[in-house]
């Protein structure tokens, strides 16, 4: 088992370490040149532009350029944006912090929404499972971006008192920040707890089946402790697994939602920072939400592997 | 309890039929939309970057879904639109499914160091979430057209290679391939005669659920900007540029997101019509 | 309490799945006196399990059962019982063993658990008495260093040592009629001896009617008082085990007799 988390910990390093590396050599790939983009403007004079090479070190080799960026990176120290001459870091931290706010937010709203249907569907077949199939069904065909722009035009158009877009912080107002955040992650969860459902119905149809749960049964016990007990949990362990790897597609998500409902998070971050050509930043976004999407599928894999040791016996 | 025989072979051939009418439905959408977008010079009313001072009209007789901003068709614009979408999603993904075949029949078949290599250079690659892993790619290279394709074609392929390496590791234990083997036959005829055949249903399937997602990319990244560069119309860039002035126009909206889950849709019905109908291990 | 522990007249099952209709019992009559053992003796697909689903009132999942007849309960008819009441009953009155060990037990939670659930349940036993009852159970099931397995999970157990367990589960709260549905045919044939040999100690310490059902006779011999043949849903003939091992009426009984490997008469259990 141990041998197992080592090893599993080793590999997310290693894919880590490719993602740096990607991530850093998608900026040097350019047309046009980096120092250029650093100075801001296209006429500046060579020596300007020769000190800014100096500094920024781009004179070094390539592989020494990544290895410093790496180690620094590693620190925290992303450099300086392009922009705003600042150090990188401290704006990522102040966007990942609404990024995560959201992405919780719409984890939560996916779990509940997908779990509540998905049994429902498993446990009172009929009308209802047709129903929360077909919702399904469609709901996988419109994107996230769609759901948020239709959610925005309806309250738009009739309930135009009820500002939808901006963003409140936690500390100013809690409830407020809830209220914000509210609509952009349900538009976010949509398509994931449709798939969440999915998952949990089969689950659900699949231990129901199972000989311990008919056991149960001829226990005498309630319909609440069979459920709970028996069903739930084995059938919500594959369906927390799979629902933990949507991480992946609500960050990449969040962009999109971002910025139709402008908050201020890390999507709107790199899209901004795709138009000014802010590459540090740029660098800085990939690396980091790569890197968290790699430790939580990390995280479920190891996670994972403890109870399906159980299960597999 | 488990089903009779007799019944569960029912019960798969009722699945069988219920895949055909899938297919069948799928099939047709996709004509529809290939028919449109071959023709669209054609059939599209409008020039689609023709103004006019008739901006932000509502449906009528001569514009069915009314206009733009600007003035434009946006009948026009979505059916010109399309055009370039489909062409990008269909590129995109046949270079993924050729990519991804090579590589997965590689890593499959030859096993061990090859496959170690290949697979864990292709998880870096999956290690990051389409979107942005498509937006950085673009805006390092620059939105156009074969930049497009190219990206979304490498985003993808690692899922492909899976497909096709799962049922290859399997099939390569079995008895008529050893017996082949072992006969001397040549590697090459060995895959193409033993192993291709039973990729191939996985790999449909996979085919046409990964064109249903590269809808969703492609549009996404026009969305943001990133798409193809104007004049081109395209389905994403209309959704966001139909922003400003959404609730005074809202088919300026709906048309657009219409079209995208129309083409979405289409995807996924033939996906799930093809599992229904190759068998390929589905959910009840 | 009047009357015998069970009296079924004419039950008829009709199993009704998503596909297709069968008549699973056929209208059969069958008594079970308190302290009894009966054996209900057929090959697959014959009734014997359903009947005692039927008893339980257990539909497999995803099916329905339309019942007709009468099944008395203590004189209690149970056919046309509410569900609550059903569910009180399950368990505390009547018990079941089921076939395979290795699929009966939830994966997921040990088998202390398992057992106190139904403990608290029907006798409303504390946390700490239930285990401490558990513990005794599992002892008197033969586990051995049950204080410290009670705590394991089922995948830490053998097949054998599951299904004592799940005998010790089906007996915890002292039922009036255990029902056995093949205990053993899942079992190593070392231990399925064990197995049934456990089976009668506990019957006879308990003074427990036993319901046994098996398509093997050579199981019964040596466990029941009496026997029921079973074919296609109905009983096709019944009698005092060893009248019916000696003089077997039926062509059915016969060809079962015969399936029976000689070396493992009726003398192999005693």
């Amino acid at each position: 088992m141990t041998r197992f988390v080592l090893g599993r910990l080793a590999w997310m390093a290693a894919i880590l370490l490719g993602v740096s590396f990607v991530a850093f050599m998608l900026m040097r790939a350019i047309p046009g040149d980096f120092a250029i983009a650093a100075a801001g403007s296209q006429s500046v004079a060579p020596e300007v532009l020769a000190t800014i090479r100096r500094d920024l070190g781009l004179d070094q080799p390539l592989m020494a350029q990544y290895l410093s960026w790496l180690g620094a990176a590693l620190t925290g120290d992303f450099g300086k944006s392009f922009v705003t001459r600042q150090p990188v870091l401290g704006e990522l931290l102040n966007r990942l912090a609404v990024t995560i706010q959201l992405t919780l937010l719409a984890a939560v709203i996916a779990a509940v929404m997908g779990v509540a249907s998905g049994l429902a569907a498993a446990r009172l077949r009929g009308a209802t499972d047709w129903l929360v199939r077909l919702w399904n069904g469609l709901m996988l065909a419109v994107p996230n971006y769609v759901v948020a722009t239709l959610i925005v035009l309806l309250f738009g158009l009739y309930f135009p008192e009820i500002t939808v877009l901006g963003y409140t912080p936690f500390l100013e107002s809690p409830l407020g920040n809830l209220a914000s955040l509210l609509l952009p992650a349900f538009a976010l969860a949509l398509a994931v707890s449709v798939t969440i459902a999915e998952n949990t119905r089969a689950a659900v149809l699949e231990v129901a089946n199972q000989d311990f749960v008919m056991v149960a049964r001829a226990k005498g016990l309630t319909p609440a402790a069979i459920l709970l007990d028996y069903l739930m949990r084995n059938a919500l362990t594959p369906v927390i697994t799979a629902a933990g790897l949507k991480i992946a597609a609500l960050l990449g998500g969040s962009i999109l939602v971002e910025t139709i409902f402008a908050i201020p998070g890390m999507g709107q971050y790199l899209f901004d920072s795709i138009n000014s050509r802010d590459y540090p930043v740029i660098q800085a976004i990939v690396l980091v939400a790569a890197g968290i999407v790699v430790l939580v599928n990390t995280a479920i894999d190891i996670a994972y592997a403890r109870v399906d040791a159980r299960v597999q016996m | 309890m488990q089903d009779s025989a007799p019944v569960a072979a029912a019960r798969k051939g009722a699945g069988i039929t219920q895949g055909w009418l899938l297919l069948g439905v799928g099939l047709a959408m996709l004509a529809a939309m290939l028919v449109l977008t071959i023709f669209a010079p054609l059939v599209a009313p409008y020039n689609p970057s023709a103004t006019s001072p008739d901006s932000l009209a509502p449906a009528s007789a001569a514009h069915w879904l009314g206009t733009d901003s600007i003035g434009r068709d946006v009948l026009s614009r979505l059916i010109v639109g399309g055009r370039t979408t489909l062409l990008i999603t269909v590129s995109a993904v046949l270079i993924a499914l050729v990519a991804g075949l090579i590589l997965g029949l590689a890593a499959g078949y030859m096993g061990g160091r090859t496959d170690e290599i290949i697979m864990r250079l292709l998880d870096v690659v999956f290690a990051f979430p389409v979107l942005l892993l498509a937006i950085a790619v673009v805006a390092a290279l620059g939105p156009t057209v074969p930049n497009l394709i190219l990206t979304i074609a490498i985003v993808y392929t690692p899922a492909m290679a899976r497909v096709v390496r799962a049922p290859v590791l399997s099939v390569k234990q079995w008895d008529h391939v050893e017996a082949a083997r072992s006969v001397g036959m040549s590697e090459i005829r060995l895959v193409l005669r033993h192993i291709l055949p039973i990729v191939v249903s996985p790999i449909l399937v996979a085919t046409s659920l990964t064109l249903s997602q590269t809808i969703f990319t492609v549009t996404a990244l026009s969305f943001l900007g990133l798409g193809p560069p104007p004049p081109d119309p395209n389905w994403g860039g209309m959704l966001s540029e139909a922003r400003q002035f959404m609730e005074l126009a809202p088919l300026t909206v709906v048309g657009p997101a219409l079209a995208i889950v129309f083409a979405t849709l289409t995807f996924i019905i033939i996906a799930n019509g093809l599992r229904e109908v190759l068998d390929v291990g589905s959910v009840r | 309490m009047t009357g015998p522990l069970l009296r079924v007249r004419d039950l008829t099952a009709t199993v009704t799945t998503r596909r297709e209709v069968i008549q699973a019992v056929r209208g059969i009559s069958f008594d079970i006196n308190a302290d009894e053992a009966v054996g209900f003796v057929g090959e697959s697909g014959c009734g014997k399990s359903v009947t005692a689903k039927t008893l339980m009132r257990l539909a497999p999942e995803g099916a329905s059962i339309g019942l007709g007849g009468s099944v008395a309960f203590w004189g209690q008819e149970l056919l046309g019982l509410g569900e609550d009441e059903m569910r009180d009953l399950r368990g505390r009155r009547i018990a079941m063993v089921f076939q395979d060990p290795m699929t009966s037990l939830n994966p997921v939670m040990s088998i202390g658990a398992q057992m106190s659930d139904m403990l608290r349940r029907h006798l409303g036993l504390s946390v700490r008495d239930a285990r401490a009852r558990s513990v005794e159970l599992l002892n008197l099931v033969g586990i051995p260093d049950p204080a410290r397995r009670i705590d394991d999970f089922p995948h830490q157990f053998s097949g054998g040592q599951r299904q004592r367990v799940l005998i010790a589960i089906a007996i915890s709260c002292e039922p009036d009629l255990l029902i056995a549905d093949e205990p053993t045919t899942a079992l190593d044939v070392t231990v399925q001896a064990q197995i049934l040999r456990l089976l009668l100690r506990l019957r006879e310490e308990r003074g427990m009617a036993l319901m046994l059902i098996t398509h093997d006779f050579g199981v019964v011999a040596g466990m029941v008082d009496r026997v029921n043949v079973m074919y296609r849903g109905e009983i096709v003939e019944a009698g005092p085990v060893d009248d019916v091992f000696a003089r077997p009426q039926h062509v059915y009984t016969r060809a079962l007799l015969d399936a029976v490997p000689r070396l493992q008469g009726a003398g192999a259990v005693r």
